[in-house]
């Protein structure tokens, strides 16, 4: 909005809208007030609760075991290195991209592909490093690679399902349709039991999966499901018109659906879409009441600990706030991602 | 209707444009006994037997719901057909619809919508490219050059970078038109091309049309702009319900129509 110069000094004119807008009539004078007393003596204890009662050590003693997990000290450089990667991504996606050269951002997409591997080799072993077993890892480090690994697998597997469940042949039609709903039926949590139960009886002779593997897996074909419901609503939006000039123009029906309508669709479903990877870092909480020391898995093993005994306060406060700074950090590339692709603002 | 034997559809006439030509039939399309039936049992199409020769410009006209739009929509395979033979540029199809045959035809025949039909998420540029690399396979520089020239060539290369909904109606059916022209067609189908535009873009568009016609592009035409085809066409084909009532030169069907069913149309148009 452009600035428009309006009458008054500035002090006078802010009294002015305050006035109008919280004290209008004597019903928005009460409810000013009353809305008033409630937050700000709801806001002054909790101040006071936090600076003067609460014990912060449980946090600040243990910040490596809320990041790393169990990783083995010598190696943890490979775990906040890895971290640290992940920053550098966000940073660089968050930029404004005429701060970085061209080719840059057009690989941008693929780096935050790479980073799920890189991490592996990181954390896994690998480059020669020293192996960890993926039962030492754990805390944010655990939580973000879960959720980076459910999304990788659940995007591609959604797309394709939103692609069978209109597809002509009826039997992949039927199948998929029974799955999205056999999936969206159950509760998570049953879900993510039954993963790391059944996944094994389906393995070869002599295969076995980690429990990481395992829960990656439940979460992705879960998230599918949704993901898959959100890109069919994205392709139901496009108007047939766009299938006939595609197809008057000779584009095969692979092509059509490749340069065609995902584009669209995707661009349709991405704030859905958004709302389904957030989700996805909510969802690796559960995980903590499966064995994984995630981030919720790491707090409770530390409120274990008799040291900390009736620190349950803090360190949940303390949890809220990690997982809502990721959050934020993920909605906003969320949101840059949906403006990189708008920015001639059609639609 | 002779029924001549039409040379055998060539077997490799995928990717080069005018290689149909240069030993096909004079006639660009013939159909013979086309019926379409919708799906829900309307009859759009019955019994339609209509040529269009090399070079031809052919207007159809008609009241809404004649079935002229499922008329040239069948000659791209836009709609199937359920009955006759139909023969595109020497390509044979029949109640079958086989998709190959139907893809080849695509290949050498564009088409211009109502709706202009643009991809809203790409480019102008990239609207009038996407074709001919992914379709035609042709190399991208050279196919951009190419795009730039036919852009040029309808009075829109400065909009070249920007995206459709940036463009009025007119401008959007111009490159709809540079769009189908990029894969060098041999026929171009109008299907009521400036129904959807302001009155005043109206004419920007049928110059495009007009001066496509007199580099001598084969084109079948369905619109209610009496001025266009009294000038452009070579002949009027009048239909109604489904059926073609009478073909004539546009002078002889505007000044003296045979059918009542074409004088009754005439007086409420014009």
């Amino acid at each position: 909005m452009a600035d428009t110069p309006r009458p008054g000094p500035r002090p006078a004119q802010l009294l002015r809208r305050l006035r109008r807008g919280l004290f209008a009539s004597h019903l928005d004078t009460l409810i000013t007030v009353v809305l008033a007393v409630v937050c700000g003596s709801g806001l002054w204890s909790l101040l006071h609760w936090t600076f003067l009662q609460a014990d912060w050590a449980v946090v600040q003693d243990n910040i490596r075991l809320y990041f790393n997990g169990n990783f083995p000290v010598s190696q943890i450089w490979r775990s906040w290195s890895w971290l640290g990667l992940l920053g550098v991504l966000c940073i660089l996606t968050l930029m404004p991209s005429r701060l970085l050269p061209p080719a840059m951002v057009r690989l941008l997409p693929l780096f935050w592909v790479l980073i799920l591997p890189i991490g592996l080799l990181l954390l896994a072993a690998g480059l020669g490093f020293e192996p960890v077993k993926s039962r030492f890892w754990g805390g944010l480090q655990l939580s973000l690679l879960l959720t980076l690994g459910t999304i990788l697998m659940a995007l591609p597997l959604g797309i394709l399902m939103a692609l069978a469940r209109r597809s002509s042949l009826p039997l992949l039609r039927w199948l998929t349709t029974g799955y999205i709903e056999l999936m969206r039926g159950m509760p998570l949590i049953a879900v993510l039991f039954f993963g790391q139960l059944m996944i094994p009886l389906f393995l070869p002779e002599g295969w076995t999966f980690s429990r990481v593997l395992r829960a990656v897996l439940s979460l992705g074909f879960f998230m599918a499901a949704y993901m898959a419901e959100d890109v069919r609503g994205g392709l139901q939006s496009i108007p047939k018109t766009q299938l006939e000039a595609a197809r008057s123009l000779g584009l095969s029906p692979l092509l059509t659906i490749a340069l065609v309508e995902l584009p669209q669709a995707l661009r349709t479903a991405l704030p859905a879409l958004a709302n389904q990877c957030v989700a996805s870092l909510q969802n690796t909480s559960l995980l903590a009441y499966l064995g994984l020391i995630e981030l919720l898995g790491i707090s409770r093993s530390i409120l274990a600990n008799p040291n900390y005994l009736g620190r349950h306060l803090e360190v949940y406060l303390w949890l809220a706030l990690v997982y809502w700074a990721v959050c934020i950090l993920m909605t906003s590339l969320a949101r840059r991602v949906e403006h990189s692709l708008n920015v001639t603002g059609h639609h | 209707m002779t029924s001549s034997p039409a040379p055998e559809p060539q077997p490799n006439s995928g990717a080069q444009p005018g290689d149909v030509s240069s030993s096909g039939p004079a006639l660009a399309v013939r159909s013979q006994g086309l019926d379409k039936i919708f799906s829900n049992g309307f009859q759009a199409l019955s019994k339609v037997d209509l040529s269009v020769s090399k070079g031809e410009v052919v207007v159809i006209m008609g009241p809404s719901g004649s079935g002229k739009s499922t008329l040239i929509r069948t000659f791209n395979g836009l709609e199937t057909i359920q009955a006759g033979h139909l023969e595109v540029l020497g390509h044979h199809l029949d109640a079958d619809n086989n998709p190959k045959v139907v893809s080849k035809i695509r290949h050498h025949v564009g088409m211009v919508f109502q709706q202009f039909n643009l991809f809203p998420h790409l480019s102008i540029l990239e609207n009038v490219t996407l074709a001919p690399i992914w379709v035609q396979k042709r190399d991208r520089q050279k196919v951009k050059e190419d795009a730039l020239a036919l852009l040029d060539h309808v009075g829109i290369r400065e909009q070249a970078h920007k995206y459709p909904s940036q463009l009025s109606g007119g401008q959007q059916q111009r490159v709809a038109i540079a769009r189908a022209l990029a894969l060098s067609p041999q026929l171009m189908l109008f299907d009521e091309p400036t129904s959807a535009l302001d009155p005043e873009k109206v004419k920007e568009v049928l110059e495009t049309i007009r001066a496509l016609a007199a580099e001598g592009m084969t084109m079948v035409v369905v619109t209610h702009e009496v001025g266009f085809a009294r000038e452009v066409a070579d002949r009027v084909v009048f239909m109604d319900e489904g059926m073609i009532v009478e073909q004539a030169s546009p002078k002889t069907f505007f000044t003296d129509p045979k059918e009542e069913r074409s004088q009754l149309f005439l007086s409420r148009i014009l």
